[in-house]
């Protein structure tokens, strides 16, 4: 079996003819031949007016694929505006349209009780209410629908957020779907849907098997009404890239052998996870979302570390960490660090690491990154102090030439260039082939006037990195202090050939030059 | 010729089918083709999907396991796979079909056996005669329908009392080992033990039957080598013999197999001395069957265990840090919503965490259960009297102390304690 199974369909409801309906009626009716045995529909209308008859007629499908497939299982979810009105008039649309709607659930609400089990047909109405519905009407509204079994859910976004603090509809609703935008309309609700599905689906990935983030999430598709376009996920839907258009009454076997086709192209599904995640932390979501949502943010800015994408690592972990619990925020606090410290943000840096000394001040690298951030700010007395206590416990062999190497160019910036060779010369000892442990070397011996032992480090240097024109340069310098004019005029040269525009080389060069006419 | 295995089940998450897993080994080493599909609520299978596997594949037999609670699905796919093609021939057996009265099978036109004896054997003789062409004949161990559509039952087939004589479906890689997050083991089947409520003692005639200790090692010692770490033993009571598992315990202690292990037993069949050892093996959760924390109710099911019992075997478990999960019911004979509440007190009273297993549940009247058969014995008051004839009176019922309300509520003040809202895992 090669095709994946649709989990959800979407359908973006817009005024349609009867031609066009019944197109997009035969559609779902093969479409649902290819959706996993349970598995949603979500029709999104403007308003329960305009969208219920159309929701009743696809019903007519879903009722007819039930009957002939009695080991499947359909979760209908009808998401429209908030009717408006007061609480009588809520009665009214009750009545008429949701008791109406129901009626059809009852030959699978009656073959659920024979066979005890849940019904394989499950109607799940998702309003959106808006700044002018009434609070007390909703209320109402939603207890009937809940007691007619039709389990309700609330949409809201920015202009509603604030029903999801009225602790009565809240108990009331099944569910509460968070939206980024203001207006409910319908393509951005469909959106914010798929997105919710995508980040609980990436939640889990991330339980499970993190590996698995590159893969694509689970299949679905969205239908628009209004020109007929089928697409074959919400990234796809973003970009208008569709795979064909209903109204040309595609094969569905065909139709699906393209779907398999744009899920096997290069597209890279960990990024738009990402950037899903991402968009969700600015909603007010629960407490148990937002802790999910820190966990996943957390992640993807580890992945942007790794592939060395600090801003956007930064970015990650900021969100993340106003989305986590104060005792489980030091690893953020961390990593966070590391990326403005790799951002030149060195003083962000260091308060982030501040907040994570708790957890991590037994760790070498902590204070070898802190040590670091003191370097790049030009603290190098600070700087020492965080080196220091990085060397004093006992770090892994690749960072302790590293730390030795920081400690002699602080030594080094501070004067200090006996204590600079002490650390440089042990760097020297513990992995002989690195260029800075010469070259900075060459420098400390410069100022302590030992310019034999300058050139010997120098020229490993140079022998280490040919290409290397400061070095030779810094050759010259020795050369010339040591007396050996003819020397130092050929480093200068050759620190010339490597790179012309090395002012340090050129002035000594011609200074030498004019003292030998 | 081919046998496709089937286990649906949408409401759980796909895991190992351990008995489709021995009959496919079984079948297998007989010569048949056969492969196993578990349509779990993840699995990522469409009608599309599966017609396409019939048809590529051609099975002659599916076999559907069948349990009360999927036997809508199980119809459906029957239904399904006889659209596809209507020579194939469909069976069911496990729970629901065992002790299926002959007037429910009636009502299913397309299943055409219903096996009643050891499944390996059952389907082995339903393959081979219709692999020779005759697929009502020579038959042991099923009921099927003649022409005319009467229930016809047959002698019944006696399954191997020594199980190493059923090939492991791990050893013979039945199952794919890359997406199983835990192995499902089997080392017992079979209980001697008479609680009403039970279907597992009356479908082995209270008799037990074993694998040797040497080949469940070699099983797990094969799993660990793929890469599965964790084992989930099925046996209803594995320490049954206690040296059989200590035995057991200490041959995953020699292999050094780093096994994290979930096993359940009676209470009275542990000790100090074996839990000490089932910690050192890797035993992390022990599930006792509780039922009923109620000196009233105790006696009415047959259990013949004092809550006694259970409380030290609760000490003896959480003493050595192994998690502890009890199974209890309510709407139990005799119970009243007062002993209903006595159970939901005695486990956190015990400070076993209710989530998992330790999440109660209404009692289900199945099928070839003592209380089944005597109902009427037991006060129990059926309230669908229209249901199929293929479904067991199952928790449609009153008792005289516990009505439908009474039970929600019972349910409810459980969910209400519940550290994941209820969700049990294995029934």
């Amino acid at each position: 079996m090669h095709t994946r199974a649709l989990q959800r369909i979407y359908v973006i409801l817009d005024k349609q003819d009867r031609e066009q309906l019944e197109a997009l009626c035969r559609i779902l009716s093969d479409l649902f031949f290819y959706t996993e045995l349970t598995s949603n529909l979500y029709m999104v209308a403007e308003d329960l007016a305009e969208g219920m008859p159309q929701v009743e007629r696809i019903q007519k499908q879903v009722t007819s694929f039930l009957r002939a497939n009695l080991f499947a299982r359909i979760y209908v979810h009808f998401i429209h505006s908030a009717p408006q009105g007061n609480t009588e008039e809520m009665d009214f649309y009750f009545q008429y349209y949701y008791q109406n709607w129901k009626r059809v659930t009852m030959e699978f609400d009656r073959e659920a009780y024979m066979h005890q089990e849940v019904p394989r047909l499950m109607l799940l109405p998702l309003i959106a209410p808006s700044s002018h519905t009434n609070p007390a009407a909703l209320m109402e509204l939603l207890g009937t629908l809940k007691s007619a079994f039709l389990l309700p859910s609330l949409y809201l976004d920015w202009g509603t957020f604030h029903q999801a603090a009225n602790e009565e509809h809240v108990a009331k609703a099944e569910k509460i779907y968070y939206g980024p935008g203001n207006n409910s309309e319908k393509s951005e609700i469909v959106c914010s849907l798929c997105h919710e599905n995508i980040v609980h689906e990436t939640s889990a990935r991330l339980d499970s098997n993190p590996a698995s983030m590159m893969e694509a999430c689970p299949a679905a598709v969205i239908i628009s009404t209004s020109d007929g376009m089928i697409y074959p996920c919400v990234d796809a839907f973003v970009r208008k890239e569709s795979l064909a258009n209903i109204y040309d009454a595609p094969h569905v076997d065909a139709l699906m052998a393209q779907y398999d086709g744009y899920l096997a192209s290069q597209r890279d599904c960990q990024a738009c996870r990402d950037r899903v995640v991402a968009s969700f932390s600015d909603l007010p979501l629960p407490k148990g979302a937002t802790h999910e949502l820190s966990d996943l943010l957390y992640h993807f800015g580890t992945l942007h570390q790794e592939a060395e994408n600090h801003v956007l690592a930064a970015e990650r972990y900021e969100k993340s960490l106003k989305l986590s619990p104060a005792e489980e925020a030091g690893p953020i606090h961390f990593r966070l660090g590391l990326s403005y410290a790799n951002t030149g943000r060195y003083d962000q840096g260091l308060e982030s690491f501040g907040k994570a000394k708790a957890m991590y001040q037994d760790q070498y690298y902590f204070h070898f990154y802190t040590g670091l951030c003191h370097f790049q700010k030009g603290d190098y007395g600070l700087a020492i102090g965080g080196f220091s206590k990085a060397l004093d416990m006992d770090p892994q062999q690749e960072d302790l030439v590293r730390i030795l190497i920081y400690l002699g160019t602080c030594c080094n910036s501070l004067g200090d260039y006996e204590q600079a060779v002490v650390q440089l010369e042990r760097a020297k000892q513990e992995a002989g082939q690195v260029k800075e442990i010469y070259n900075t070397l060459g420098f400390s011996y410069f100022q302590l006037e030992n310019y034999d032992k300058a050139i010997e480090n120098l020229k490993v240097a140079v022998e280490l990195d040919p290409s290397s024109a400061i070095d030779y340069a810094s050759l010259g310098a020795n050369y010339r202090e040591r007396g050996d004019t003819d020397m130092a005029v050929a480093m200068y040269e050759r620190a010339l050939e490597l790179d012309p525009g090395l002012a340090v080389a050129r002035e000594n060069l011609e200074r030498l030059r004019d003292h030998h006419v | 010729m081919n046998v496709l295995l089937i286990e649906i089940n949408p409401f759980a998450p796909v895991s190992p089918p351990i008995s489709l897993g021995y009959i496919a080994a079984f079948l297998k080493s007989k010569g048949f083709g056969v492969k196993i599909l578990t349509l779990g609520e993840d699995a990522s299978v469409s009608p599309a999907g599966l017609k396409k596997l019939i048809t590529s594949f051609r099975p002659a037999l599916v076999g559907l396991s069948a349990y009360q609670r999927t036997m809508l699905y199980v119809i459906g796919l029957a239904k399904f796979i006889k659209s596809v093609d209507s020579e194939t021939k469909v069976a069911i057996g496990g729970p629901q079909a065992t002790f299926m009265p002959s007037d429910g099978f009636a009502q299913l036109p397309d299943i055409d056996y219903v096996s009643r004896s050891s499944g390996e054997q059952t389907l082995l003789c339903i393959a081979r005669a219709v692999e020779q062409g005759h697929p009502f004949s020579g038959l042991s161990g099923v009921s099927y329908k003649n022409d005319d559509g009467i229930v016809q039952d047959t002698e019944e087939l006696e399954g191997f009392s020594d199980l190493d004589q059923y090939p492991s479906p791990y050893l013979t890689d039945v199952f794919d080992y890359s997406r199983m997050g835990e192995a499902i083991m089997l080392t017992s089947r079979g209980c001697p033990h008479h609680c009403i409520y039970c279907y597992t003692p009356c479908a082995f005639k209270h008799k037990v039957m074993f694998h040797s200790i040497d080949r469940v090692l070699e099983e797990m010692t094969w799993i660990r080598k793929k890469g599965v770490k964790r084992f989930w033993f099925a046996d209803p009571n594995i320490s049954h013999k206690r040296s059989r598992i200590e035995e057991l315990l200490d041959g995953i202690l020699t292999h050094g197999l780093e096994a994290q292990m979930w096993l359940q037993t009676r209470a009275d069949l542990v000790n100090l001395e074996m839990m000490k050892k089932m910690k050192r093996a890797g035993v992390r959760t022990i599930a006792f069957g509780l039922e009923s924390a109620s000196e009233r109710v105790m006696p009415e099911i047959d259990k013949h265990l004092s809550i006694e019992k259970v409380v030290e075997a609760i000490r003896l478990a959480q003493s050595q840090d192994i998690e502890v999960e009890l199974f209890t019911m309510f709407g139990l004979p005799n119970e009243t919503f007062e002993d209903a509440m006595k159970t939901l007190a005695f486990v956190k009273e015990n400070n076993v965490k209710i989530m998992g297993n330790t999440n109660s549940q209404q009692m289900q009247i199945y099928f070839g259960t003592p209380m089944a058969r005597h109902y009427k014995d037991y006060h129990i008051r059926p309230l669908n009297t229209e249901r199929p004839a293929y479904i067991s009176i199952g928790c449609q019922y009153e008792t005289d102390h516990m009505s439908t309300d009474k039970m929600a509520k019972v349910q409810n003040m459980w969910r209400s304690h519940s550290l994941d809202r209820g969700r049990r895992i294995v029934s």
